[in-house]
């Protein structure tokens, strides 16, 4: 599904240039729930972000179903992100402007979809994360788990095959956290979706079929 | 899409109400100076109507015994005798004060049937004032000798007032005026508007009398019509022979082109000033739009990397940022144009509608060009954010 082959990302700036990957090389099984840890700035933000085509790798090679992906167009990669991929992230990033309905619905913009099919999708999406009573209020209206099961939606609105999660349960309290995670948990296990997760929380780590631990950059596990 | 931003838009209400307001308050300044240069186009490209090369304005005052008219008219008659004999002197004419260029106005109003009609000029001439300024005629005639005898007092009326009273309808023979019928004016001629206030001001409504026996002894000006090549030398042998015709008559000589040159000058400074001034006010509100636009793009970083994480291209983006701004300039035109439409309909300035309706579709284009300059740019740089690090920051 995804695979990494010497993967190295280096972030110059005037001053510094730091290495914030070396030679990654995973592969990810379809359907594979896999989990990545590590300390704060060893790279899983990163890593995630390159897997979720957000930003390019400065070598290595990357598949994700088959398909080479550091040659593609800016839209052929957005076509990709907007079909096959799902983002979680830790901050929910949310359009504040925008209803939970609306903003649930957003992916599907991106692609052929009539407003009715539109609000169909985002309304059975909001039900499977449990928030159907609230699709008329604004992000700001809810709580932080609230907002994180609205972004949940919003991932999973357009079905993708793979779901990126960074830290989705690292703003809320381990209640909370554990709601999504069984969301997560339940969507992995009916639907089959890919999910790559980071985490700083190892009991969430350990619900994952497997666990990649990142120090400095470098796979250590 | 479109729905999509509608509803951004409408979401974000509070903060696009600055935006929204800057773009219909350089609209309503636009939409002001448009009609004003449209208005002055419109009355530039139509024709002068008359000629005023070679013609001279002579100003005087003359005053004579109360009781005999015939005397006057022999007096004037010897004076013209006398310019005529001049080889450089072509043709002369008694005529009122508002002589062309002058910006005097004398002005009466008009009652025909169930029309009324204000702000008729009238300038009362003789029957060479025509042909010295080279007056066009449209229908019937112009005055001449026969005019002595009449049963109506004969009139010739500029082609504008033939509208206003006859619309296409026939003037010639008619009579005006609601008075009992002996003391109505039998119409002889029209002739086309002679834009006698400058070449950038509308000619107004006229109505052109013959001088006679009941005004000629108020008469204080002539139109002189002189030989190409009359120079200075010529007009200091002017002054001394009309000087000397009109003892302590304060003669004062004033070439017409001359005035026009002065007249479409002070109509165009303001027009000018007023231009500079508004394409100061523009380049402001351009300024303004454009970085309200960009503030609102690096505001909306997270958001944009957020679009980009689900599937919207660089381009797409910035096509969506675009697209926002101009459909706030829709917002504010229509509710600009709905202001700006109340011109014509209400009348305000008696200017025909056409003018208000061109002025309003320039302003609409201007705006439009206005508004998608300034936000193709911060558009621009929208779509070059890179995802990762818009979605990193917050
Ligand atoms: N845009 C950037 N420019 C320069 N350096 C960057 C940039 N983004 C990340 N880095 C650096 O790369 C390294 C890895 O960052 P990354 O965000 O992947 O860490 P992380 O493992 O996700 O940390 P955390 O657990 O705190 O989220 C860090 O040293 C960071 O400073
Ligand atoms: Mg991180």
């Amino acid at each position: 599904m995804i695979s990494l082959r010497n993967i190295e990302k280096v972030y110059r700036t005037d001053t510094v240039e730091t290495l914030a990957l070396s030679r990654i090389s995973l592969d990810i099984a379809q359907g594979e729930f896999l989990s990545i840890m590590g300390p704060s700035g060893c790279g899983k933000s990163t890593l995630l972000n390159i897997m979720g085509l957000l930003d390019a790798p400065t070598k290595g090679d990357l598949q994700i179903n088959k398909q080479r992906t550091t040659d593609l167009s800016d839209k052929a990669l957005a076509q990709f992100r907007n079909k096959i991929l799902g983002f979680i992230f830790q901050s929910y990033h949310l359009i504040n402007d925008l209803k939970v309905l609306d903003n649930v619905e957003l992916p599907l913009l991106y692609r052929n979809c009539n407003a009715k099919e539109r609000k169909e999708l985002a309304t059975e999406a909001l039900g499977k994360v449990g928030l159907s009573n609230r699709i008329k209020h604004f992000p700001n209206q809810l709580s932080g788990g609230q907002k994180q099961r609205v972004a949940i939606a919003r991932a999973i609105v357009g079905r993708p095959e793979i779901i990126l999660a960074d830290e989705p349960t690292g703003n809320l309290d381990s209640a909370m956290g554990n709601e999504i995670m069984d969301i997560l948990l339940d969507l992995n296990k009916r639907e089959g979706t890919t999910i790559v997760m980071v985490t700083h929380d190892e009991n969430m780590a350990r619900k994952t079929h497997r666990l990649v631990r990142l120090f400095d950059g470098s796979q250590v596990q | 899409m479109v729905k999509h931003l509608f509803t951004l838009i409408w979401n974000k209400k509070k903060q696009n109400a600055l935006l929204l307001s800057e773009i219909l308050v350089s609209f309503l300044v636009l939409f002001a100076v448009f009609s004003m240069l449209v208005y002055f186009y419109h009355n530039y490209k139509k024709p002068a109507g008359f000629k005023c090369e070679q013609v001279w304005a002579v100003s005087y005052n003359q005053s004579f015994a109360e009781s005999n008219t015939d005397s006057v008219v022999q007096y004037y008659d010897a004076v013209k005798q006398l310019l005529l004999s001049l080889p450089q002197v072509r043709s002369v004419s008694l005529a009122s004060s508002n002589l062309p260029y002058f910006q005097r106005t004398i002005q009466y109003g008009i009652k025909q049937n169930a029309i009324s009609v204000n702000n008729v000029n009238s300038y009362d001439i003789e029957d060479s004032y025509a042909a010295i300024l080279g007056l066009q005629i449209m229908e019937g005639r112009w005055f001449d000798k026969s005019d002595i005898t009449f049963k109506n007092k004969p009139i010739v009326i500029n082609n504008s007032l033939k509208q206003r009273l006859f619309g296409n309808g026939k003037a010639i023979g008619e009579l005006i005026g609601d008075g009992p019928d002996k003391d109505k004016r039998k119409v002889i001629g029209v002739v086309q508007d002679p834009k006698f206030d400058g070449d950038y001001t509308g000619a107004g409504l006229a109505s052109f009398s013959r001088i006679d026996t009941g005004n000629i002894r108020w008469v204080g000006n002539m139109l002189i019509e002189v030989a190409p090549g009359a120079d200075a030398a010529f007009e200091a042998k002017l002054y001394k022979v009309l000087a000397n015709s009109m003892k302590n008559g304060n003669v004062e000589i004033e070439y017409l082109t001359n005035k026009r040159k002065s007249i479409n000058y002070f109509a165009l400074v303001p027009m000018i000033i007023l231009s500079i001034i508004s394409s100061f006010l523009i380049v402001n509100v351009a300024l303004g739009l454009f970085g309200v636009l960009w503030y609102n793009i690096n505001k909306r970083r997270g958001e944009i990397g957020l679009r980009r994480a689900i599937g919207a291209s660089g381009k797409s983006i910035s096509v969506q940022l675009v697209t926002e701004s101009m459909l706030l300039a829709c917002l504010a035109l229509m509710i600009g144009s709905f202001f700006a439409i109340q011109f014509p309909l209400l009348n305000v300035f008696d200017l025909p509608a056409g003018i208000y309706l061109s002025a309003l579709l320039l302003a609409i284009i201007f705006v439009y060009m206005l508004v998608l300059v300034c936000s193709l740019y911060p558009g621009k740089q929208a779509a070059a954010i890179y995802p990762a690090a818009a979605l990193h920051e917050d």
